[in-house]
C-alpha cells in the first residue's frame, strides 16, 4: 500500500513538472502581449524567478489604446484622487486635444484605480494648456469626481482660469470660476471641511504690489468665490520664485512653501527657502500669518536662507530646464510634522542638488541639515507625500549615466532607513525635445489608503528593460521589438508620455 | 488627416444632385463647412441604439454603437480601423436604426480603448452602402472641395493680415522690451525671449510698400510650452509672410534705423508659408 502511494506521487510530481515544463516552452513561442510590458513580469512572478517577490508597484503609460499614433511630448504631469472613490482619479499634462486645434485641452480620466485612463477635453483652455494643476474636492460629495483646476492658457496673454466640474466623465467643459492675467504656475490642492470644499491655489501672481508675488487664492465655498493672500512679507528682487505649493492637513492647518526671491543676476537666483502656516484654513484677515521667523519676526519660516538657485530656461539638466523645484507635504494626521524639499545648486560637480528637511512642530523649527538619504545630485521633479501611517515618501528624477532614473524612496523614520523603488530608467538623450519642460517643471505624488501614488513623465521606448518595476501600456507597443505602433502595426517614433504609479506604504 | 480614397466617393455622392442621392445630411447643407468641422468622419453601420462601445462613456438615449465600415478622415494620432466599434452620439437618435448604413460626420469625444464621438451630421447611405461614382471623378471632387476649403482659410488669413509680403529674412536679432514701454517683465519660465527678423521686402501682396523695403517681425525665441506654436525665424528665410501689426510683446514700434517703424508678428502656424505657394496667394488676392 505504501509502495503504491510512492508510485503515485512520483507520477503526480512528474506530471506536474512536466506540465510546468510544457507551459514554460509554449509561452516562450508566444509572442508577449501587445501593448503589456507586464507579461514577461507576469510569467516570472508566476514561477519566483526574475523577481525576488511579487510586487504590487503599478505603473501605466497613460496614453489610451485609440491613441496610438500620437507622438507629443506629453510633459509634466499631475494627478487627483477622490478620496472617497480612489477608484476615480484625474490625470493631465501637456497634452494636446487630438483632433482639433480649436477643442479643449484634455485630461486623462480614470475610473478603475489607474488600469485604463480616457483623455476627455474639459479644460476651458484651447487646445493645450501651459500649465495645468487640480484637485477632486471631496466635500460636496460628487460621485464622479469634483475637480477643480488651475490652468494657464497662453497666447497673447498668459490667463489664469480656476475652474470646476462636477463630474469628470461629462463632456461638457469645465465651469470657470475664477480668472485673471499675469500669474505663474497655479498649483491646485483641496480640502473638505464640514461637507464644504476649501481649495487653494499656489501661484506667482505678478499683480502683487512691493515684489510680494508669493500668493495663495483661498477658496472656502468650493471654487464660487476666491479671496488671494499674498504670504511674503520681506523684500524681494521685485518678485519671487515661480513655485508656491500649498499642503493641507485634515484638521484645517494649510501650509505653503515659496522661493523668497531676495537677488536675480540672470543665471542665478539668490533665494530663501519659506513656510508660512495658517491653522484656520486661511479664515481671517491675517492668514498665513501664524509661523514667524525668530531672526526679523516676520511672518513665514526661513527654513534656509540665501541659496543659489541655478535659473535656466534651456536644456541644461539633460535635455531638461532647471529653476524652481519645490515640494511640501503635511503628516495627514499629524499635522505639525512636515517636510519641505528643494533643489539649489549644490557642490560645484552638480548641476542641481535635491534637499529635503523635516519639522516636527509645526515648521517652527527644521532639521538644520537634509534628512539622511535626501541629498541627492544632478535630480529635479522632487514630490513629497506622506501616508496615514506617518511614511514619507520622495518622489524624483536623477539624470545618472545618460539615464532619467525615476525613484519613489520611502522611510518611515525620517529618511533613515529608505526603501528605494525604481520606477523607469529611460535613455535621456532621446527623444529630441519639442519644448520645455521636456519632463515637466514637476511631476505629483499622493498618498492614499496604503499607496503612493503619482504621475512622472519619460521616454515611452516599450523596454522592459527600463521599467524595473513592471509597467503596462494602453497604446499599442511592441515590447520584443521594443517599437510602437499605431494599432494597425505601423512604427510610431518615441516620445515623452505621462506614467501613473502606485507603490505600496511599507508598513 | 489621412483621406481614404473612399471619402471621395462619399464626397462626390454628398455633392451630387437630388436624383443621385438617397440620404440628405441632416446637420448642415454646407458640405464644405461640415467637412471642415469634423475631425473625424467614417461610414458605419448601426449596430446597437442608446448603447456605448467601451465603460467609459455614459450611456444614454443619444449615444449608438456604429461599426466601422471605412475610415474616410482621422488625425494620424488616432487608431480608427475597419471593424472598430465607435460610440456616436447623436444629435437624433430616431434618425437611424440598427443595421442603417451611413456616413457620419463627427468631432472626437472621449478617446480610451476605443473612441467616442459626437455627431455634427451624418448622411444615410443607400442599400448597399457604396457611394455609386468612378474613384477618379470623385477623387476630382474631394480635391476640388478640399481645396476650397484650403483656399478659404488662406483667404481668412489674407483678410485677417494687415500686411502680406513675399520677403528674406535679412537678420535676426535679440530684442529687450524697453523699461520705457511699461510691458511686464516678469521672470517665468514662460519668458517669450523676444527676437527681431529684419525682413528684406521682395514684393507686398497686400497692404503699402515700407520705407526702404524693410519691415521688422517680432517672434518669441525661447523653447518653452507656451510659445510652441509661434513660427520662428532663421536669418536667409524666404516665404511669404502673413503679417499683424504686434499685439503682443508690449512695445508696438521698433527703431531700425533713425525713425520709429511699427512691428508685426506671425503669431500662428500657417502665418509664414514657403515661396512655392507664393503663385497660390497671389491667385487668391486677385478673387
Amino acid at each position: 500500500m505504501r509502495a503504491l502511494a510512492v508510485y503515485w506521487m512520483r507520477f503526480l510530481v512528474l506530471t506536474l513538472l512536466a506540465l510546468i515544463a510544457g507551459t514554460v516552452f509554449i509561452g516562450s513561442l508566444i509572442p508577449s502581449h501587445t501593448g503589456n510590458g507586464r507579461g514577461h513580469l507576469e510569467s516570472a512572478e508566476a514561477f519566483g524567478s526574475v523577481y525576488a517577490a511579487p510586487t504590487q508597484v503599478k505603473v501605466v503609460d497613460l496614453i489610451p489604446s485609440s491613441l496610438s499614433g500620437e507622438t507629443n511630448q506629453d510633459s509634466e504631469p499631475f494627478l487627483a484622487i477622490q478620496t472617497a472613490n480612489p477608484q476615480v482619479m484625474v490625470a493631465s499634462a501637456f497634452t494636446p486635444n487630438p483632433v482639433s486645434s480649436s477643442g479643449n485641452a484634455p485630461v486623462y480620466v480614470s475610473q478603475d484605480g489607474g488600469d485604463s485612463w480616457v483623455l476627455n477635453a474639459i479644460t476651458p483652455v484651447q487646445r493645450m494648456t501651459c500649465d495645468i494643476t487640480h484637485a477632486l474636492a471631496p466635500g460636496e460629495n460628487h460621485p464622479r469626481g469634483d475637480l477643480h483646476a488651475g490652468t494657464l492658457a497662453c497666447a497673447a496673454s498668459i490667463t489664469l482660469n480656476e475652474s470646476e466640474t462636477t463630474d469628470v466623465s461629462s463632456g461638457t467643459a469645465m465651469s470657470v470660476q475664477s480668472s485673471r492675467n499675469n500669474v505663474d504656475q497655479p498649483f491646485v490642492r483641496a480640502l473638505a471641511i464640514s461637507n464644504s470644499d476649501h481649495i487653494y491655489v499656489g501661484l506667482n501672481d505678478f499683480n502683487q504690489t512691493n515684489g510680494h508675488t508669493a500668493t495663495v487664492d483661498v477658496s472656502l465655498d468650493g471654487g464660487a468665490t476666491y479671496k488671494s493672500f499674498s504670504v511674503e512679507a520681506r523684500t524681494t528682487m521685485g518678485q519671487d520664485g515661480p513655485s508656491v505649493r500649498p499642503a493641507v492637513a485634515g484638521d484645517n492647518t494649510v501650509y505653503a512653501a515659496f522661493f523668497g526671491w531676495r537677488k536675480f543676476d540672470g543665471k542665478i537666483a539668490t533665494s530663501d527657502v519659506v513656510v508660512v502656516r495658517d491653522d484656520a484654513g486661511g479664515i481671517g484677515p491675517h492668514a498665513f500669518q501664524a509661523l514667524k521667523d525668530q531672526s526679523d519676526k516676520l511672518p513665514g519660516r526661513l527654513v534656509v536662507k540665501r541659496v543659489s538657485i541655478p535659473w535656466s530656461n534651456s536644456p541644461t539638466l539633460g535635455q531638461e530646464r532647471i529653476g524652481s523645484t519645490l515640494s511640501i507635504a503635511v503628516d495627514p494626521n499629524n499635522s505639525s510634522i512636515v517636510y519641505v524639499g528643494w533643489a539649489d545648486r549644490g557642490s560645484k560637480k552638480d548641476i542641481y542638488t535635491l534637499h529635503v528637511r523635516r519639522s516636527a512642530d509645526r515648521g517652527a523649527t527644521w532639521s538644520k541639515s537634509d534628512l539622511p538619504h535626501t541629498t541627492i545630485s544632478n535630480a529635479t521633479n522632487i514630490a513629497l507625500a506622506v501616508a496615514n501611517n506617518g511614511v514619507a515618501a520622495l518622489l524624483y528624477q536623477q539624470l545618472m549615466n545618460g539615464r532619467w532614473v525615476t525613484h519613489v524612496v520611502q522611510s518611515h523614520n525620517a529618511f533613515v532607513n529608505v526603501q528605494d523603488t525604481i520606477l523607469a530608467s529611460v535613455p535621456a538623450n532621446e527623444p529630441a525635445q519639442q519644448f520645455l519642460p521636456y519632463l515637466g517643471d514637476y511631476d505629483y505624488l499622493l498618498s492614499v489608503g496604503n499607496e503612493f501614488r503619482g504621475v512622472f513623465c519619460a521616454n515611452n521606448t516599450p523596454d522592459r528593460a527600463n521599467f524595473p518595476s513592471g509597467v503596462t501600456y494602453q497604446r499599442a507597443a511592441d515590447f520584443n521589438a521594443k517599437t510602437l505602433t499605431d494599432g494597425s502595426g505601423n512604427p510610431v517614433a518615441i516620445s515623452i508620455d505621462p506614467f501613473y504609479f502606485s507603490v505600496p506604504v511599507i508598513p | 488627416m489621412n483621406i481614404s480614397p473612399i471619402f471621395f466617393g462619399g464626397i462626390l455622392w454628398a455633392l451630387l444632385p437630388a436624383p443621385a442621392v438617397a440620404g440628405r445630411l441632416q446637420a448642415t447643407s454646407n458640405q464644405a463647412a461640415l467637412i471642415k468641422q469634423s475631425s473625424i468622419v467614417f461610414t458605419g453601420t448601426v449596430s446597437q441604439l442608446g448603447a456605448t462601445s467601451f465603460a467609459d462613456v455614459p450611456k444614454s438615449a443619444q449615444t449608438i454603437v456604429v461599426r466601422v465600415d471605412s475610415v474616410l478622415k482621422k488625425p494620424p494620432a488616432v487608431s480608427l480601423r475597419k471593424g472598430d466599434k465607435v460610440t456616436v452620439e447623436m444629435k437624433d437618435p430616431s434618425a437611424l436604426q440598427e443595421g442603417t448604413q451611413a456616413t457620419f460626420y463627427t468631432e472626437g469625444w472621449l478617446f480610451g480603448s476605443g473612441v467616442a464621438v459626437k455627431e455634427l451630421g451624418h448622411e444615410v447611405l443607400p442599400s448597399g452602402g457604396s457611394a455609386p461614382v468612378e474613384a477618379g471623378s470623385a477623387e476630382k471632387t474631394f480635391l476640388q472641395a478640399d481645396q476650397q476649403i484650403s483656399d478659404q482659410e488662406l483667404q481668412n488669413r489674407i483678410a485677417s493680415a494687415d500686411y502680406v509680403v513675399v520677403a528674406r529674412v535679412m537678420d535676426v536679432r535679440r530684442w529687450v522690451v524697453p523699461k520705457s514701454a511699461g510691458a511686464p517683465s516678469h521672470i517665468t519660465e514662460h519668458q517669450p525671449d523676444w527676437h527681431e527678423a529684419i525682413l528684406e521686402i521682395h514684393s507686398v501682396l497686400k497692404g503699402t510698400k515700407p520705407k526702404k523695403n524693410k519691415m521688422v517681425l517680432r517672434f518669441p525665441g525661447c523653447q518653452d510650452v507656451a510659445w510652441v506654436h509661434f513660427p520662428k525665424f532663421a536669418k536667409n528665410q524666404q516665404g511669404v509672410f502673413f503679417l499683424k501689426k504686434d499685439q503682443v510683446s508690449g512695445a508696438p514700434t521698433t527703431y531700425p534705423g533713425t525713425s520709429q517703424a511699427d512691428v508685426y508678428t506671425c503669431s500662428k502656424p500657417g502665418d509664414w508659408l514657403p515661396m512655392s505657394d507664393e503663385a497660390r496667394v497671389r491667385s487668391l488676392l486677385k478673387k
